[in-house]
C-alpha cells in the first residue's frame, strides 16, 4: 500500500499572533511552528495502516524552508521519505495553488491512499483535500474519524449532526482527516535520529511544471477585534438592578 | 572437680577442654566448609561480572572506606529505624565480639599456649568470658527480636501488600543464628558444670544455665558436653558454608555496597551523553543496567526500609521499591548463570570465540518489572536516603522509563501531551511562552537583556511564570528581594522550562534539549549565580546543568531569604497569628539537605508556633509531584497529596508552609479535597515573609460604582 500524506506547517495555537502594521498578513517573529494538527492524524492513519498493510507513506509538503522540519517530525513519526515544495510564489498561495502543486508532486508517483487534514488551523480554509482529489480525478472523503481498509476499497466513518455516515470508496481516493480519527504517536528517539537521514525531495513550482494560477487571494489580514470591557450594574435595590440588567441584555446585548 | 593448672588468681580455661583429640577433625571440616563458601562466593563472583555496563566504583577510596566504616561497621544507615536498627545491631555486633573471641581462643591454643605466653588469663579472661557470654546473648535477643518480627508481629514492609515475603532460608538463618548461640551456651554450661571453678560467674549466662546440669553426674555431663560441641560446629561451619547461597550473603554484598555508594550528589541521573550514535536508549534490557545497578539488587535484604515511606506504596499503588529490586535480582538470577555458561563455552571454543548469550525470554521492562510500577514512582528518594544497603532505586526506574519513552514512544497519554507543551511553548501546561514574564509586569524588575549586570538571576520557573498560584509566591519573592536591596533580574520571555520533569519522566532527549537552550542563554548573559523558588528547577540547576556547560552557583530562596533575615535586610514586622506546619519537599529536603534554612525563617517570625508533622526532615512524605507525577493522572489508590494533606490537618495547623510550587498546588488541592480550604491555608514561605514584612499598602476597595469623572 502506497499512502501520500500532506502536511501544512502552521503555528502553534498558543503562540502569539501579531497582525503585520500593513494588515498584508502575520508577523513570523518569535512564531513557534507546529504540524497541522488535523494533519497530524492523517500522518498518524497513514502510518497505521501501512503497519498493517505493509507499503509506503510519502509526506508532501508546501511551505518556505521552515516547512522541512514539519516533514522531518513526519518522518520521525515513522514515514519513508517526503517531498518538500518550496517556491516564494507558493508562500501566500490560495488553497487551488497549494493543491495543484500538491498534485503535481503526487501524480508522478504511485498511491493509493491520499490523507490530509480536514482544514489547517491556520486560515481555516478546508479546501486542500478536496481539490486535489478533483485534480487527480479521484473520489474524495472528507472530516472523517474511522478508515477500513479492505482490498481495493475503503470504508470511512463521517460523523453528522445527530448521526454518522458510513461511506465506502473505491481506491485510490482522498481522506480528509478530523479530530478522533486517532491519537498521534510520540516519535521515538530513534525514529527522530533515523529521519535526519531519510530522502526529502526539494521541488519548486517550475520542476513541478505547476502554472501558478491564483483563484484567491487575501487582501487584509485583520486581528480579532479587541473585547470590550465588562459593565457592572450599580444601585442599591437588587430589584431594580435585576431589571437593568434584563433591560441591558434585551436592548443591548440582544440575547434575550 | 578435675584438676586444673588455673586457680583464684590465675583465671582461665582450657580452651580445647574435652576436645583435646578434636583439632584434626576441626581442622578438615573448616576446610570442608571453606571450600563451600569459597565455591560459592566464586560462583557468584561470576554472576557479579556476567553483565551489565561498566561504571567506576571505586575511586576516591579514602570517601568510600569512610562509608563501608560508617554503614558497614558502625551500622548507621541500619540505625536510621529503632527497632530494626537495634535488632540487627544486637546480632551484628553481637557475632562481631564472639568472632573476635573465637579468635582469641583459637591464637591462645595455637600460638600464645605453645609459646608458653598466655594471654587468656587472669583479669582479662575475667572480662574477656563476661564479654563474650553478654555478646552471645545479645545474638540471642537479636534473633528472639527477629523471629518476632518475621513470624508474629509481622510488619507490612516484610511483605507486600498484607503477604508476607517469607522464605524458607529465612527460617533458617535464624535457627543457625540462634542454634550456635545456644548450643553455645550449653557447651559452656557442661564445662563449667564439670570444672567448675568459682571464677566462672563472670560467664554469667554458662554459669547460670549450669545449674541446671545439677544432677547430671560428670561423665554423661562430658558426653553431653562432646555432643554438643560437635553440633555446635557443625552448626558454625554450616553457617559459613551456607553464607554464598542465602540471604547471609547480604553479609559480604551489602557492606560492599556501602563501600560502592554513589559519590554523586543525592539523586544523581547519569546524562544519556551519545544520542548521534548510540542504538538503543535507557534500560529496555537487564544488560542496560550497569554491573553496579544489577549488584545492588544482591545486597537487597529485604528489609522493607524503602517500603515502609514509599508514598506510591503506602497510597495502594503498584510500587514497592523493595519489590522492584528482588524482581530484578529474581530475574538476574536467571539469567546470569545462562550468560555465564555461555561465557565458559565461548572460551572453551578457544580465543575468539563469539559468546552467544541466549536471548531473554521475558521483556524486562513490562514483563520483570511491571509497567505501573515503574511509573508510580515520585523520584521522592525515600527508598534511596533510608536504604540500609546503600541500593539506588531511582536511577534504575528513570532508565527504565528512558526505555520506554525513547525506544518505544510508549507512555501514558497525558504525559505525551506534557512533552508536546514543553517542546512548543518550553512549559508542560502549553501556555503560550510570550506569556512567561506577565507575572512581572507590574514589577519593575528588569529581564538579563535590560540589564545583564546584576548579581542574580532570579530562574522563575515554569510554575512560577504560569501556574497562578505559582505566580503569586513569584511577585512575593521578588518583591523581598527588592525591598532587601538584591541586585537581580530575570530572563522574561527568554526562560525556559528546566527540564526536570521530562528528564525524571524519561525523556532525557528533551530535558536535555531544554537544558541546553536555556544554558546558552544564560551563559550568553554570563551569569554566575542563581536563584530558584522552586526545587526541581533549583536540584536540576546545581546538579545536571553542569553536564552541559551550564556552572552556576544555585540558591533555593529559602536559602537567601534566611540569610537575608540573618543579615537584617529585611524585617518581619507584623506577628502571624496560628499554628503552622512545614511541608519538607523531596527535591529540597533529601535531594538537597535544605532542612533548617526554611524552618529558620518561620523560627523568625514573631508569634510564629510550628508543629511539626509525624513524617519531617528525611522521612517526609511525598506530595506526589515529583517525578513528573505532577503531570499524569493517579488512577490507582488513595491519591498521595490527599494523604499527605492528613497529616499536615493532624497536626491542627493552620497554616501549611512549603517551599515548592508543586507542592503547594498538591497541598492546594488536598486541601480542598478534604473540604479544608477555608479553614487552612497553603501558603509558600515566600508569600508568609511577604506578608509578614507589612510593607505592601493594603489597597483600597475599588468602588466600581463610584461615579467616574
Amino acid at each position: 500500500m502506497n499512502i501520500v500524506a500532506c502536511v501544512k506547517q502552521v503555528p502553534d495555537t498558543e503562540t502569539l499572533i501579531k497582525v503585520k502594521p500593513d494588515r498584508s498578513g502575520i508577523d513570523e517573529t518569535g512564531i513557534k511552528w507546529v504540524m497541522n494538527p488535523y494533519d497530524e492524524f492523517g500522518v498518524e492513519e497513514a502510518l497505521r495502516l501501512k503497519e498493517k498493510l505493509s507499503g509506503e507513506v510519502i509526506i508532501v509538503s508546501v511551505g518556505p524552508a521552515r516547512a522541512l522540519e514539519t516533514i522531518r517530525t513526519a518522518l520521525a513519526m515513522g514515514a519513508e521519505r517526503g517531498i518538500h515544495i518550496v517556491d516564494p510564489a507558493l508562500d501566500s498561495a490560495d488553497p487551488f495553488t497549494i493543491a495543484s502543486a500538491l498534485a503535481a508532486a503526487i501524480k508522478n508517483i504511485p498511491y493509493d491512499i491520499i490523507f490530509c487534514g480536514q482544514r489547517a488551523i491556520d486560515d481555516d480554509c478546508g479546501q486542500v483535500g478536496a481539490i486535489l482529489a478533483e485534480l487527480l480525478g479521484i473520489p474524495q472523503v472528507t472530516v472523517i474519524t474511522k478508515v477500513d481498509v479492505d482490498g481495493n476499497t475503503i470504508k470511512v466513518t463521517r460523523p453528522i449532526e445527530g448521526a454518522q455516515l458510513i461511506i465506502e470508496s473505491s481506491l485510490p481516493c482522498v481522506v480528509t482527516a478530523q479530530k478522533g480519527l486517532n491519537e498521534p504517536r510520540y516519535a521515538s528517539l530513534p525514529g527522530i535520529m533515523k529521519a535526519k537521514k531519510k530522502p526529502v525531495d526539494v521541488k519548486d513550482a517550475a520542476s513541478l511544471g505547476v502554472s501558478i494560477d491564483v483563484k484567491a487571494k487575501i487582501t487584509k489580514t485583520l486581528p480579532p477585534p479587541a473585547r470590550p470591557p465588562g459593565k457592572i450594574i450599580c444601585g442599591e435595590d437588587p430589584a431594580e438592578k435585576a431589571r437593568e440588567l434584563a433591560r441591558l441584555l434585551r436592548e443591548e446585548a440582544k440575547v434575550i | 572437680m578435675e584438676l586444673s593448672k588455673f586457680s583464684v588468681g590465675y583465671e582461665g580455661r582450657e580452651v580445647f577442654w574435652n576436645a583435646e583429640n578434636f583439632e584434626g577433625l576441626l581442622f578438615a571440616f573448616t576446610a570442608v566448609a571453606l571450600a563451600i563458601f569459597g565455591y560459592g562466593i566464586y560462583g557468584r563472583w561470576q554472576m557479579w561480572k556476567a553483565l551489565g555496563k561498566p561504571e567506576t566504583r571505586n575511586d576516591n577510596l579514602k570517601e568510600r572506606i569512610k562509608l563501608l566504616l560508617l554503614n558497614g561497621v558502625l551500622q548507621v544507615k541500619t540505625f536510621k529505624d529503632i527497632y530494626p536498627g537495634i535488632m540487627h545491631g544486637l546480632i551484628f555486633f553481637g557475632f562481631f565480639v564472639l568472632i573476635f573471641g573465637a579468635a582469641f581462643d583459637a591464637t591462645e591454643f595455637h600460638i600464645a599456649e605453645p609459646l608458653g605466653v598466655p594471654f587468656l588469663t587472669g583479669k582479662f579472661y575475667l572480662i574477656f568470658s563476661f564479654l563474650m557470654d553478654l555478646f552471645g546473648l545479645f545474638v540471642l535477643i537479636g534473633v528472639l527480636m527477629a523471629a518476632d518480627r518475621r513470624y508474629i508481629t509481622k510488619p507490612d514492609r516484610l511483605g507486600y501488600k498484607g503477604e508476607m515475603d517469607n522464605t524458607p532460608d529465612d527460617a533458617i538463618v535464624l535457627l543457625l543464628l540462634g542454634g550456635i548461640i545456644v548450643t553455645g551456651f550449653i557447651i559452656e554450661a557442661l564445662r563449667i558444670h564439670v570444672t567448675n571453678p568459682p571464677w566462672e560467674v563472670w560467664s554469667f549466662a554458662g554459669y547460670t544455665l549450669s545449674k541446671a546440669f545439677a544432677s547430671v553426674d560428670n561423665g554423661t555431663a562430658k558426653t553431653l558436653h562432646k555432643i554438643t560441641w560437635w553440633v555446635h560446629t557443625f552448626i558454625s561451619l554450616g553457617f559459613i558454608a551456607y553464607i554464598p547461597y542465602s540471604r547471609l550473603l547480604h553479609i559480604i554484598t551489602t557492606p560492599a555496597n556501602h563501600f560502592m555508594s554513589s559519590l554523586k550528589p543525592a539523586g544523581y541521573l547519569e546524562p544519556i551523553r551519545d544520542f548521534e550514535t548510540a542504538e538503543s536508549f535507557g534500560t529496555g534490557q537487564l544488560e542496560d543496567f550497569s554491573w553496579k545497578q544489577i549488584f545492588d539488587s544482591d545486597a537487597c535484604t529485604r528489609c522493607g526500609r524503602c517500603q515502609d515511606g514509599c508514598p506510591a506504596y503506602l497510597s495502594g499503588k503498584h510500587l514497592s521499591p523493595k519489590k522492584l529490586v528482588q524482581d530484578i535480582k529474581t530475574y538476574w538470577l536467571e539469567r546470569a548463570p545462562l550468560i555465564v555458561a555461555a561465557k565458559k563455552a565461548a572460551g572453551k571454543a578457544g580465543e575468539g570465540a563469539t559468546v552467544e548469550i541466549p536471548a531473554p525470554e521475558k521483556a524486562m521492562v513490562g514483563e520483570v518489572v511491571n509497567l505501573h510500577e515503574l511509573w508510580d514512582c515520585t523520584n521522592c528518594m525515600y527508598c534511596m536516603e533510608h536504604c540500609s544497603s546503600s541500593i539506588e532505586h531511582v536511577p534504575k526506574i528513570v532508565g527504565m522509563r528512558q526505555y520506554k519513552v525513547l525506544m518505544e514512544a510508549d507512555f501514558a497519554p497525558e504525559l505525551q501531551l506534557t512533552f508536546r507543551n514543553m517542546e512548543n511553548n518550553s512549559n508542560p501546561w502549553g501556555v503560550g511562552s510570550h506569556l512567561r514574564a506577565d507575572w512581572a509586569k507590574d514589577l519593575g524588575i528588569k529581564t538579563l537583556a535590560e540589564d545583564p549586570n546584576v548579581e542574580y538571576l532570579f530562574y522563575v520557573g515554569c510554575s512560577g511564570s504560569f501556574d497562578d498560584r505559582g505566580k503569586k509566591v513569584s511577585m512575593a519573592f521578588a518583591k523581598i528581594l527588592q525591598i532587601a536591596g538584591v541586585s537581580f533580574g530575570i530572563l522574561g520571555t527568554e526562560e525556559g522550562c528546566c527540564g526536570d520533569s521530562a528528564m525524571r519522566g524519561g525523556n532525557e532527549y528533551l530535558s536535555q534539549t531544554l537544558m541546553q537552550t536555556n544554558i546558552e542563554i544564560m551563559n550568553g548573559y554570563g551569569v554566575k549565580k542563581i536563584i530558584c523558588t522552586c526545587p526541581h528547577g533549583y536540584n536540576t540547576l546545581k546538579k545536571d546543568y553542569p553536564h552541559f556547560g551550564g556552572n552556576y552557583e544555585v540558591y533555593h530562596h529559602t536559602e537567601i531569604i534566611a540569610d537575608l533575615i540573618a543579615q537584617g535586610k529585611i524585617i518581619l514586622k507584623k506577628p502571624v497569628d496560628g499554628l503552622f506546619t512545614f511541608h519538607d519537599s523531596c527535591f529540597l529536603g533529601r535531594y538537597n539537605n535544605i532542612y533548617t534554612q526554611p524552618r529558620s525563617i518561620l523560627k523568625a517570625l514573631t508569634g510564629m508556633n510550628l508543629a511539626e508533622m509525624e513524617r519531617r526532615y528525611d522521612k517526609s512524605f511525598c506530595c506526589g509531584a515529583g517525578g513528573g507525577r505532577m503531570w499524569m493522572e493517579e488512577h490507582d489508590g488513595e491519591r498521595i497529596n490527599n494523604m499527605r494533606t492528613d497529616q499536615a490537618i493532624a497536626t491542627n495547623a493552620h497554616t501549611i508552609a512549603v517551599a515548592c510550587p508543586f507542592c503547594l498546588t498538591m497541598m492546594t488541592d488536598g486541601l480542598k479535597a478534604r473540604s479544608m480550604e477555608e479553614k487552612i491555608a497553603s501558603l509558600d514561605i515566600a508569600e508568609i515573609v511577604w506578608r509578614a514584612m507589612d510593607i505592601e499598602e493594603v489597597k483600597p476597595p475599588v468602588d466600581v460604582c463610584a461615579p467616574t469623572e
